[in-house]
């Protein structure tokens, strides 16, 4: 049996969720919201993988769950990192609250 | 093979505080390159965490992908902006148009602040709105620090507030990386092939939105190279002379 308690590693990843969130809304740089949104996604597969330790540890789900999560983040970054150049080389700026053509 | 259950929490104590001290840091630096640093100490804690909880693969996984992946593609990311080393913003503080809090200070300590003046083009004085538009900060950053420890708050309440979970005392099978494999090749290939498609789509979709506008005329480049073809330009000679007889060997004398 493990030593430490579920809820242990459930409060780190609930304090990295909220970091995350902090970054992605205050930072007005592209670079800072997409590692904001990048240490949401490890906070998920945290949570992902102390479930699929204590609660279901003989069914390895959860841990294919997590695999696709870094997926997701490794493309969301790769796109990421391309629209920034769009938008750096059109507009000459990285911070995202100049990008608002569209805005009504 | 389990740990002994005082080095469990002790390991959990360390890698718990790198991991949210790092993105702690990643939040609160005013350097960005700083940012990025301490954004992979707050990976290699998470993947720290990942194998404590027998999650072996996971926690390589981890490592391979955030940090040697995407922690380059951030560090190339940051060349592109204004201040990536945070002088402008720790100068600006320094000169009391900004107000910086006190962990944001502990992360940003030893940055050297820059100048002033000098490099915002000899402008000296300048409006507040105008500073307030050099900030690296979105207007709502104190509304969203508030969100944030409302947040956590909520979270963590809700983590403690609720009935246990149903804890199971059982050590998964040493074996994972197998399982995985097996898993992600028979149960969940679909996901698995999913995600292959998705990431051969993710790499077009990024080649075709960071490709240039436009390119240079055909015609004119023809132009250029029957100019060039025309009258090329002068070769410079090259200046250092070539060894044209090597001094025989010792040995070769002997």
């Amino acid at each position: 049996m493990i030593a430490v308690p579920l809820n242990a590693f459930l409060v780190v990843s609930a304090l990295l969720f909220a970091i995350g969130l902090y970054v992605a809304l205050a930072e007005r740089t592209a670079v800072m919201v997409l590692m904001g949104i990048e240490t949401i996604l490890n906070a998920v597969g945290l949570n992902i993988v102390a479930f699929w330790r204590y609660v279901q540890p003989g069914d390895y789900s959860g841990q294919i769950f997590a695999i696709i999560i870094i997926t997701i983040g490794a493309i969301e970054m790769a796109v990421g990192l391309g629209i920034m150049m769009l938008l750096y080389r059109r507009r000459q700026t990285v911070q995202v609250d100049k990008y608002d053509s569209l805005r009504g | 093979m389990e740990l002994a259950p005082a080095a469990q929490i002790f390991a959990f104590a360390v890698l718990a505080i790198i991991a949210v001290a790092g993105a702690l840091g990643m939040a609160t630096t005013m350097s960005m390159f700083r940012s990025g640093i301490f954004l992979m100490a707050s990976f290699i804690g998470v993947a720290g965490l990942f194998i404590l909880l027998m999650a072996d693969l996971l926690g390589m996984l981890q490592i391979m992908m955030y940090i040697g992946g995407m922690l380059v593609m951030i560090l190339f990311m940051v060349l592109f902006s204004d201040d990536p080393g945070g002088q402008m913003m720790v100068g600006m503080m320094k000169r009391g148009t900004m107000k910086m809090s006190r962990i944001e200070m502990l992360f940003s300590r030893g940055i050297s602040p820059d100048r002033g003046s000098e490099n915002m083009g000899g402008e000296g004085h300048m409006e507040h709105g105008e500073m307030s538009g050099m900030s690296m900060f979105t207007p709502i950053k104190k509304q969203a620090a508030v969100l944030a420890l409302l947040a956590a708050a909520l979270l963590i309440g809700l983590i403690l507030a609720r009935p246990a979970w149903p804890v199971v005392d059982r050590l998964p099978d040493q074996n994972s990386p197998g399982q995985i494999g097996t898993l992600l090749m028979g149960k969940y290939m679909i996901a698995f092939e999913g995600a292959g498609l998705l990431i051969l789509l993710g790499i077009f979709a990024s080649v075709m939105i960071s490709r240039p506008a436009e390119y240079p005329d055909p015609s004119d480049r023809e132009r250029l190279q029957a100019a060039v073809a025309e009258n090329p330009a002068p070769v410079e000679p090259d200046t250092i002379q070539p060894i044209l007889e090597l001094e025989p060997r010792e040995e070769d004398k002997a």
